[in-house]
């Protein structure tokens, strides 16, 4: 079943098969060596072909980890201590260095975080188009740059900008940039690290817009990061919520929305105002997450769950010593939570 | 643009401190110069030098004129190279001394130290980028120890060793002996064998430091985004390596090169001492042992125009290399 | 908002293999300036052809001079001298240099512009040939002497890099807050803007020690210092014009100068150990020690991340 990487077509308009594109199995990362953090704790996570799969969680919970480890560019000291990473069908870790590097960017590319550095400063926008196209395939300068300049139209901003660079250009055009390079090699799944959240309101809008509008043209799939979820309920396809490390819940967005499971996605949901409707009282979550520089016993959410009471014996013994595992509550729809479990 | 326009403005007006710094420094010093050199100058010297007592009193002071007077004087005066008779050279004007001596210490100074920060920026960029290996664990920390040598102590065990016990270099002057300045080439060739030594201990002594400027500044950037983004568009290593965070990194270092190149001149000096190397150094150690103040006077000028000179070819690269620079 | 307290990164120092060795050697240097004179029990001056151009021997551990002096005396004594100079030196020239330097950057407007202009026109004159005329001028080249001369030529570079950080330390949020607190600027300055420069003015000190080292020895090695005193440099130049080195008398200035160098090295580790303490990327990260960890890389085939081999 092992395709070659190299090549894997580039996705087509209507191709919605429901093949699997990433398969995350059990996947560990730590940060350091002497006394490691493990900031991913054994996560599994889906991509199928053309779908849009949220990943929310509040900041330090591992979503950034675990796209960098999908395109194996953790930052140093972090690294890979378990686990599976497939790429349809074909495991990523153990790539040797050049397939690793054609893999990149080609199947999958990833939009980052604050794109105000991500842009390397010294070289203009064409030059950052040209070299990551040259490092993929056989193509003049010149025809690269007339590509980046068509890619740069595709996202909204005016070709001649391939001669600037990146200081020349308001927060906004720059994450175009991001988005524009990110599917100049037509890769099979885009990850976008919160592609919005350092923009300001407006922009967010058409950004996303834009974000949509691609997506539903060109077919590619995507793992949309971040930590606002009432963002992902409206866009994404599937939605898988992280906590301290662990994937605590998944489902589709429409069931996530309506029946949400776990008692953090809970209180996630009810710490945004909806636009309209009733007024509501907000509810945050107390407590702060755990120190994963520390070893974790039982359940991670203990802390702040507001059922983790001493007075109910049994179930409280097993957030206190068991580990909650993915289960399949209902169709579809997976929670780690011993309470959701026992079907209260 | 404008950023350039203000440097020059910035030069010259520092050109203008550096020619009154060195008018006024002989009338800034405690005790009296002129007298303590008037009390010195003995009556062959006088017989000599016909106009020594003048040109003394136009430079250190005491003579007819006002200081205002003299300022304005040696203003014009500079302006047109006329720095006056060299006292210990005479008759040779100063300005001739500093023509035939200067070419050799800019050469010399202007190839080696300039090959120490591009060989040291190198290193420093690659045991950076591969830190713990054999370059980063070894070469780095032997660079920088000899760095850390004083100059002149490299110079003469370079003299003692290299030159004295194994023989491999000449260890003296500028050219062998016997030899005439010109553009043949046996004097070519003898001038370059002979400034060898001299280069390599430049180079032995300033390189270290660009190794360790430009591997710390190469680690921080590594940690930037931009560098992880290189990595996952799947360029290849070296070239992450050099255009994204190489030509990224050099900035801070060059901007360093202008303030160190004033050290470096000064380097210069002990160690032409220290080879008899005829350069406008060892020609200012002499001067002011010899109380040429003429000659030493104006040769600290010319050294400060070169840091300066120096300074500005920085700025221009400067101008070249960051885009953000030219923006402003 | 995190301040830095100045008891942790003192330990931290002396915890880090480059600085003590830095500081041992240094320690070492001390002692022999404290002690080493009387074990010489000889005046570094007195000179007597007998002796002369000896090379070391257990009754001249260093060996003799030209003139028969003892080089060791004179290295130790010297060690006086050059300790005492560089610890003045650094000392007037770290302090000009943050008082310019902090003031310039948190009363800025004119008074930053015009003492920036003044940093900058300093750090075009190039120190020594600077100072080799200076001391051509001067009748008395006496220590004192030197320690104002190099305070006043040194001051700058180091005053450039104190301003620009005071300068990004000024706008940053906690000294905004305390403004916007009432604080009275006084305090602003002691309380919250200097302790977080310490380790930086730390380093200047050390580096303008061993420039000042380097460049006095320099001067009085083309025979600019005071000639009768012993010092490190003045051997160094005795050694040079009595052409000591072309007659393969080796000890005549590689004592002296190695004894230089030493103290240079010493300050330089020292200068490194600080560096790696307040910038903690700097620091080695200890990898690969562990079986585990070597395990852990073996089994995923040595293939974790780019670069992120972690060394």
């Amino acid at each position: 079943m092992t395709v070659s990487l190299i090549d894997t077509p580039g996705s087509t308009g209507s191709a919605r098969s429901s093949e699997t594109l990433i398969e995350v199995r059990g996947l560990r990362v730590e940060y350091g060596i002497e006394r490691p953090v493990r900031a991913v704790d054994g996560v599994d996570l889906d991509i199928r072909a053309g779908e849009i799969v949220g990943l929310a969680g509040e900041s330090g919970c591992g979503k950034t980890t675990v796209a960098n480890a999908i395109l194996q560019v953790l930052r140093p000291p972090g690294h890979i201590v378990g686990g599976s990473i497939r790429f349809r069908g074909q495991e990523i870790a153990g790539l040797d260095e050049e397939s690793l590097r054609k893999f990149r960017w080609r199947n999958v590319s990833m939009v980052f975080q604050s794109a105000m550095n991500a842009l390397n400063p010294v070289l203009r926008v064409g030059a950052q188009f040209v070299d990551m196209m040259q490092a993929h395939e056989r193509i003049s300068k010149k025809d690269a740059l007339k590509r980046a300049g068509d890619l740069l139209e595709i996202v909204g901003i005016d070709r001649r900008r391939v001669d600037s660079y990146p200081h020349q250009l308001s927060g906004g055009m720059r994450q175009r940039v991001i988005i524009a390079m990110a599917l100049a090699l037509e890769p099979e799944l885009v990850i976008m690290d919160e592609p919005t959240t350092a923009l300001d309101v407006v922009i967010q809008r058409e950004i996303l817009q834009q974000i949509q509008d691609l997506q539903r043209e060109r077919g590619f799939a995507v793992l949309f990061i971040t930590h606002d979820l009432s963002l992902l309920m409206e866009v994404a396809d599937r939605i898988a919520i992280m906590y301290a490390g662990e994937a605590v819940e998944l489902s589709a967005a429409s069931e996530l929305r309506t029946n949400p499971q776990h008692p953090y996605t809970v209180g996630l949901i009810e710490s945004f105002p909806p636009l309209t409707g009733p007024r509501m009282r907000l509810t945050g979550i107390p407590g702060t997450p755990p120190d994963l520089g520390e070893p974790q016993v039982g359940c991670r959410f203990k802390a702040r769950c507001p059922y983790h009471d001493p007075n109910d014996a049994k179930l409280y013994d097993r957030q206190n010593t068991e580990r909650p595992v993915l289960r399949e509550i209902a169709p579809a729809h997976f929670v780690a939570c011993h309470r959701v479990e026992a079907g209260t | 643009m404008r950023w350039l326009l203000r440097r020059i403005v910035f030069y010259i007006f520092a050109i203008w401190v550096a020619a009154t710094l060195v008018f006024l420094l002989p009338r800034l010093m405690p005790g009296d110069p002129i007298g303590g050199v008037l009390q010195h100058i003995t009556p062959a010297q006088i017989q000599a030098n016909p106009g020594i007592i003048q040109t003394y009193e136009a430079l250190l002071g005491g003579g007819k004129g006002t200081l205002w007077q003299d300022y304005l004087r040696y203003l014009h005066r500079i302006t047109h190279f006329d720095f006056g008779i060299s006292t210990s050279n005479y008759p040779a004007p100063v300005s001739d001394v500093i023509g035939r001596t200067l070419p050799y210490s800019i050469i010399l100074v202007g190839i080696s130290f300039f090959f120490a920060f591009v060989i040291g920026t190198t290193v420093g960029m690659i045991a950076a980028w591969r830190r713990g290996k054999t370059l980063d664990t070894v070469v780095v920390p032997a660079l920088m120890s000899l760095g850390a040598f004083p100059a002149f102590f490299i110079a003469l065990l370079a003299v003692y060793f290299l030159g004295l016990r194994l023989g491999w270099f000449p260890i003296q002057h500028a050219y062998d002996t016997g030899l005439t300045p010109s553009f043949s080439w046996p004097f070519i060739s003898s001038s370059v064998r002979h400034a060898e030594l001299p280069a390599l201990v430049i180079l032995a002594a300033y390189t270290g430091g660009w190794v360790l400027n430009m591997r710390t500044v190469m680690i921080n950037t590594i940690g930037e985004d931009y560098v992880q983004v290189g990595f996952a568009k799947g360029l290849k290593d070296r070239r992450v390596m050099t255009s994204y965070a190489g030509r990224n990194a050099i900035l801070p270092p060059l901007n360093g090169f202008a303030a160190q190149f004033a050290t470096a001149v000064g380097g210069v000096v002990v160690i032409e001492f220290v080879f008899s190397y005829p350069g406008a150094g060892l020609t200012l150690q002499q001067a002011v042992l010899g109380n040429d103040y003429p000659l030493s006077q104006a040769l600290l000028l010319v050294l400060a125009l070169c840091v300066i000179g120096a300074n500005f070819i920085m700025d221009i690269l400067n101008l070249i290399l960051d885009p953000r620079v030219r923006a402003s | 908002m995190k301040k830095l307290h100045v008891p942790s990164w003192v330990t931290l120092l002396l915890r880090n293999s480059k600085s003590r060795l830095g500081l041992g050697i240094l320690l070492g240097i001390l002692l022999l300036a404290a002690i080493g004179p009387y074990f010489a029990a000889k005046d570094p001056n007195a000179f007597s052809l007998l002796d002369a151009r000896q090379a070391p021997s257990w009754h001249h551990l260093f060996g003799t001079t030209d003139q028969g002096s003892d080089i060791f005396a004179q290295v130790s004594v010297g060690a006086r001298r050059s300790l005492l100079l560089g610890i003045a030196a650094a000392t007037l020239a770290t302090g000009v240099a943050t008082i310019v330097g902090v003031l310039a950057a948190y009363a800025g407007g004119i008074v930053d512009d015009a003492l920036n202009s003044l940093i900058n026109i300093f750090l075009v004159l190039p120190p020594i040939p600077l100072l080799v005329v200076v001391s051509g001028f001067l009748k008395s080249r006496g220590l004192w002497t030197m320690v104002l001369a190099l305070g006043l030529v040194l001051w700058a570079f180091e005053a450039r890099i104190l301003r620009s950080q005071a300068l990004s330390l000024r706008n940053r949020d906690f000294v905004n807050a305390a403004k916007a607190s009432g604080e009275p600027t006084r305090r602003i300055i002691f309380g919250e803007l200097m302790p977080n420069m310490t380790s930086r003015i730390a380093a200047a000190w050390v580096l303008v020690f061993y420039i000042s080292l380097l460049t006095d020895a320099g001067l009085e090695f083309l025979g600019l210092g005071q000639l009768d005193k012993p010092s490190w440099g003045v051997t160094l130049y005795w050694a040079q014009t009595n052409s000591a080195v072309l007659q393969g008398e080796w000890w005549s200035f590689v004592f002296p100068g190695a004894a230089i160098a030493l103290t240079v090295i010493g300050l330089v580790l020292l200068l490194s150990g600080i560096d790696e303490v307040s910038n903690p990327r700097l620091r080695a990260e200890k990898t690969r020690h562990s079986f585990f960890a070597r395990m852990r890389y073996a089994l995923m085939g040595g293939r974790v991340a780019p670069h992120a081999e972690a060394s």
